[in-house]
């Protein structure tokens, strides 16, 4: 909401600069930003008095006319359709720097212009381009354009407003919220015209259908009145906070909704139908149209204003045409009115119309505040319109606004805060703020609370008033803060600290991804989730909840290698959802973490010849590695069973007796037709942090080292090339006897003088006995063992 | 003269021809064809072994022995000497670049995460976590927002359906925790949140923020005011000043925002692109825990008094790395991400 300086003035008076005044609104709870004068940075912009304004002698709709500036008389060219003599306007001086350019001397067909005289949009006041600017009779020839537009616009704040405070939506209510600091009076403007008409019970009839949604509705009426442009200084104040003047009694409305806060609705009298304004709610699927044109269907929720017949206003929110002020209206219906705040932010947000006059009602306007508004307005239209006033008005109240009375303690204040306040100076602030004081002794004050402060109910909104007015600045911060010996550390969030810090020492870099991703790449959803859908998303692409990391991993490393970024290695941790959660465990979310691996694994240096390129074997080693630190337990790896379109093989990992995730590679066409990755191979890995986490296993238990030699010995065997190494893996190891501590595979070789069909693995076995010496002869008949299953079991031949 | 005393004055001058000799290939081998050459002085003597008398021949066999052995013992140690010397001299390029291990980064927004949790941790805080998706109930209700009241406007949200949303904030962990612990209650709920908002350089749908929850029988916002303090100089540097302003959020009374003085323009706020001229920069929101929220979880306010703030992880890390565009944080870009690997 805007706040204007020389507004707010008319109401209060205070010394503070514009800079210590929006650092008093601010600290206040009002939140001032200054808004940047458009001037600020224009010199070289006089105020000229315009005459001997003449045609062009050779273009047809330029005007050339005298300007004098003070000092001498200046030639300038004008092509505004307002332009006229004896008017005064601001004059752009050549040398002048304005946003669209520079302003030069110029010849313009032959006729030299010494200047320029502006529109609004060219000094970029507003967007206005219909005419020049003219400036009031009274403006002094000569002057700094910016001087004269700063005393006539002061400066404005922009106050964001926190939807607690609606007493503060209006200049009084910033002017009064200033007085309980500055001390000084407010100024409440007077209303003093005369009710010379006949009898409004004459006129109108009010009933209130719905006393919930409406508690008070009030009403006057003018008749004759002259409807025309408002004057300079009416339209100077709506300019000032950039509301465009329409005609004198929108105007006043406007003027008055923002001195008071309380917004007004006028009606022309003669186009309503009957004698009747009925508040009532909607019936739903009526159909309304609003002031801007829009036709609008409504449920049985919204609030109107009607007459006899139909609907004439959507109450609080915006009018409707068919009751509209236009040029040849005479005879006005005024409406002020309190309604249910809840009430108009559902009819609001039902029908996405923010108006001023919404944004007021649905924060709570002060009920008690109804009459005097209209009276304002009342005064205002008489003033500026003339009209004979109806005599009487209709005060609807049938529902009476309360004004709750809490008690404050004096004791609970200081429990709250942790500081002392004294209960004179504490009560002398409430009444400051308006409260009238019920009772008081030495421990508490009972307050009624002010009826523009909907927000003052409990004791503890006041308890934030004292602060507020002794400036939370000031009060003390303690000495000392108060630890907890017992809190406990979260083993499940630094869980994923230690995962995070493993997954980055393995040369993996961490990213974030939206949560939200579109339903296609559901094909990536290895663990069968169904994706949850969000109601009212962003977008299509943006519409459901993720389902797997892989997606948003596969997507990033799209992004990188098309940007030519190849090598690359990712994970993530987060939330994964579905929608049929598994409610019997309570895990309505999963966490995930995913690792994605593909390009080369080290840069290129100088001393090695060849770089390693990432493959399915790297990424499981990784994962080997991963789940071996934080758990201790070694990993099963299984045909999945699974196939997609999108992968070329998914691995089952498994530790213990539970799936802990899936690694696989991405199918390479689809890369190429989808991800516009070619060349390129990327392995994917993506499991459940919740059941690595169940595994997790921190402490280490000391074994000692061993002081007896170990005994390695080497074995290579053909076997047939289908024969899976991790099957031979664990022969060797099912039949090491107790002594086998290792067992390492590492060579692998088909071709040369191997039959074709054969493949030849070679195995590096450890034995060792930690309390003696092994013997060759124990060792050799193991080996025996061991070579004998595997002749039997993989029909494997020693080399 | 009798041959043993030729033999030890041969040691005597091979011993001085030895510290004087140059560590120099030629000279070594010189020096070697000169004693143990084929024939050299050593091998001179050897051939007069026959002239030698019988009862002497054992005693000349030894010195014999003993010098030849010296001798080559000498020649040996010369080579290594001159072997070291050499490998000394090789050209050695030590400006070659070193072979680096391949490094992973944390992203920045954990890294905050986990910076300003270590701080709160120090002070007694432990973490609680909640779910992503919401009811309305944890969400609103219990945090003191009404149906239809503009407070919620504030917080543009998704829905799953009406009562189930995705939560604008982590504060319904509050909610959960008051519900099952008894206080003393000192908590950090950090977590990602969601905005029906549209994305921009300032905006995000999804984003994360950490809040904090103190409630024990004597919490008063003048500790409040401490703890913060303590937690903005240590994160932001001992030189940076705070303010508090009243505010308003609907799970506390007194609600106040805390802005911290710029640390690019160091307050002045002069021509200043981080705080726009202001000098200060918001970073929280806090206040003082509101009854309703209390008596929503079944903890009484006449007894207990808390604390609660908030923040939002994105914003204070793009102040405090200077990042001007919060779609870098979920670009992925591995030129960005780079960046934090000295973190």
């Amino acid at each position: 909401m805007i706040i204007n300086t020389n507004w707010l003035r008319q109401y209060t008076d205070f010394d503070y600069s514009d800079a210590e005044l929006g650092d008093r609104l601010t600290y206040l709870g009002l939140e001032a930003d200054p808004v940047p004068n458009p001037l600020a940075s224009i010199e070289n912009i006089v105020v000229g008095s315009v005459s001997n304004v003449r045609e062009h002698p050779d273009a047809d709709r330029l005007m050339v006319c005298d300007v004098f500036d003070g000092d001498k008389t200046r030639q300038v060219i004008c092509g505004a359709p307002n332009v006229k003599n004896d008017i005064k306007v601001p004059l752009v001086l050549p040398g002048c720097q304005l946003p669209k350019g520079k302003v030069k001397k110029v010849k313009i067909r032959g006729v030299k212009s010494e200047g320029m005289i502006p529109a609004e949009d060219e000094l970029g006041l507003s967007d206005d381009h219909s005419g020049i600017i003219i400036l009031p009779d009274n403006a002094e020839i000569g002057q700094d354009f910016r001087e004269h537009y700063s005393n006539r616009f002061g400066s404005n704040f922009e106050i964001d407003l926190t939807p607690n405070r609606p007493d503060c939506t209006s200049h009084l209510g910033v002017a009064r919220d200033l007085t309980v600091l500055t001390e000084n009076d407010l100024k409440i403007p007077d209303t003093d015209f005369e009710e010379t008409g006949t009898q409004i019970g004459d006129h109108v009839e009010v009933n209130i259908h719905d006393p919930e949604a409406c508690p008070r509705y009030a009403t006057r009426i003018i008749k004759d009145v002259k409807v025309k442009e408002s004057p300079q200084w009416l339209k100077d104040r709506l300019k000032s906070i950039g509301l465009r003047p329409i005609n004198n009694i929108v105007d006043a409305a406007n003027f008055v909704l923002m001195e008071t806060g309380q917004p007004l609705h006028t009606f022309d009298y003669d186009r309503l139908n009957g004698k009747e304004i009925n508040v009532r709610m909607s019936e739903d699927g009526e159909e309304v149209i609003t002031l801007d044109g829009e036709k609008r269907e409504l449920d049985e929720n919204i609030l109107l204003i009607c007459d006899a017949q139909q609907p004439v206003a959507v109450a609080g929110i915006m009018g409707l045409e068919n009751s509209e002020i236009t040029d040849s209206t005479t005879n006005l219906l005024l409406e002020s009115a309190y309604f249910n705040p809840a009430r108009i932010r559902y009819g609001s947000k039902y029908l996405g119309l923010q108006t001023d006059s919404s944004y007021r009602f649905e924060r709570g306007v002060d009920p008690e505040n109804v009459i005097y508004a209209l009276d304002r307005l009342t005064d205002l239209i008489v003033d500026l319109a003339k009209g004979e006033v109806c005599t009487g008005l209709i005060d609807n109240y049938p529902k009476k606004i309360k004004s709750p009375q809490p008690t404050v303690r004096f004791s609970r204040i200081n429990k709250l805060i942790g500081q002392k306040f004294k209960p004179d100076w504490v009560v002398d602030k409430f009444e400051k703020l308006g409260c009238k004081i019920l009772n008081k002794d030495k421990d508490a004050v009972k307050v009624k609370s002010p009826s523009w402060r909907p927000d003052l109910v409990r004791e503890v909104d006041y308890i934030e008033e004292v602060i507020r007015i002794y400036g939370m600045e000031k009060v003390k911060s303690s000495r000392t803060i108060k630890i907890q010996p017992d809190y406990s550390r979260n083993d499940r969030y630094n869980f994923n600290r230690v995962v995070r810090d493993k997954l980055a020492s393995y040369g993996y870099q961490e990213v974030f991804n939206n949560s939200l991703f579109s339903h296609e790449e559901k094909n990536f959803n290895l663990f069968g989730r169904e994706p949850i859908k969000v109601k009212n998303p962003l977008s299509r692409d943006l519409a459901y909840m993720r389902t797997n990391l892989s997606s948003g991993l596969v997507t990033t490393a799209a992004n990188n290698i098309n940007r030519k970024n190849r090598d690359l290695r990712f994970f993530e941790i987060g939330k994964v959802h579905d929608l049929n959660f598994d409610k019997a465990n309570k895990a309505d979310e999963y966490e995930h973490f995913a690792m994605l691996l593909t390009g080369n694994l080290e840069p290129v240096t100088w001393k090695y010849d060849k770089r390693r390129t990432g493959d399915f074997f790297d990424l499981k080693g990784d994962i080997q590695g991963i789940i071996h630190y934080l758990t201790g337990k070694e990993t099963q790896f299984a045909d999945s069973g699974i196939t997609k379109e999108n992968y070329n093989h998914i691995v089952k990992i498994v530790v213990e007796d539970d799936i802990l995730g899936y690694i696989c590679q991405l199918n390479e066409e689809l890369l190429d037709n989808q991800y516009n990755v070619e060349e390129q191979k990327i392995f994917a890995f993506e499991g459940s942090l919740e059941v690595l986490y169940k595994h997790f296993h921190p402490e280490i238990n000391y074994i000692p080292v061993p002081s007896y030699p170990a005994i390695e010995r080497d074995v290579s065997i053909l076997v047939n090339k289908s024969t899976l190494v991790g099957e031979v893996m664990g022969l060797i190891k099912n039949n090491g006897g107790e002594h086998l501590q290792e067992v390492q595979f590492y060579d692998l070789y088909q071709g040369n003088n191997i039959q074709e069909n054969k493949k030849s693995l070679t195995f590096n076995l450890i034995f060792q006995n930690p309390e003696r010496t092994l013997k060759d002869q124990e060792i050799d008949q193991q080996m025996n063992i061991i070579f004998n299953q595997l002749k039997k079991k993989v029909d494997a031949k020693l080399r | 003269m009798d041959i043993f005393d030729d033999v030890k004055d041969s040691i005597d001058q091979f011993r001085k021809e030895l510290s004087d000799l140059d560590v120099e290939e030629r000279a070594i081998e010189d020096f070697r064809i000169k004693y143990l050459g084929k024939n050299g002085i050593i091998s001179d003597y050897f051939n007069k072994f026959g002239q030698i008398p019988n009862d002497k021949k054992k005693e000349f066999g030894k010195l014999m022995n003993s010098f030849k052995s010296e001798a080559n013992q000498a020649i040996e140690s010369l080579h290594q000497k001159l072997k070291t010397k050499q490998t000394k001299q090789e050209f050695f390029d030590y400006t070659l670049p070193g072979v680096k291990p391949v490094e992973g980064s944390i992203h920045p927004l954990s890294k905050t995460m986990d910076d300003i949790i270590s701080i709160f941790q120090d002070m007694g805080f432990s973490t609680e976590l909640g779910p992503e998706i919401e009811t309305d109930y944890y969400n609103f209700q219990a945090l003191n927002f009404p149906e239809n009241h503009p407070a919620r406007d504030a917080q543009d949200t998704f829905f799953v359906d009406d009562k189930v949303v995705l939560r604008t904030h982590t504060s319904p962990i509050q909610v959960r925790t008051m519900e099952k612990q008894t206080p003393p209650i000192r908590i950090l709920a950090p977590g990602r949140t969601f905005r029906n908002e549209a994305i921009d350089a300032s905006h995000y749908c999804t984003f994360h923020q950490i809040e904090g929850l103190y409630i024990d029988q004597d919490v008063t916002f003048s500790e409040l005011k401490t703890t913060l303090y303590l937690f903005v100089k240590k994160y932001f540097g001992q030189n940076v000043s705070l303010r508090f302003r009243p505010s308003f959020f609907p799970f506390t009374e007194p609600s106040a925002e805390v802005d911290i003085s710029c640390f690019k323009c160091g307050g002045t706020g002069d021509n200043c692109s981080l705080c726009k001229g202001s000098g200060w920069l918001e970073i929280l929101g806090c206040g003082m825990v509101d009854p309703n929220v209390f008596k929503s979880s079944g903890i009484d306010p006449e007894k207990y008094t808390g604390y609660a703030f908030g923040m939002g992880i994105e914003r204070i890390a793009m102040l405090k790395y200077g990042i001007d565009d919060i779609r870098l944080l979920y670009g992925s870009d591995k030129r960005f991400l780079e960046q934090f690997k000295q973190l």
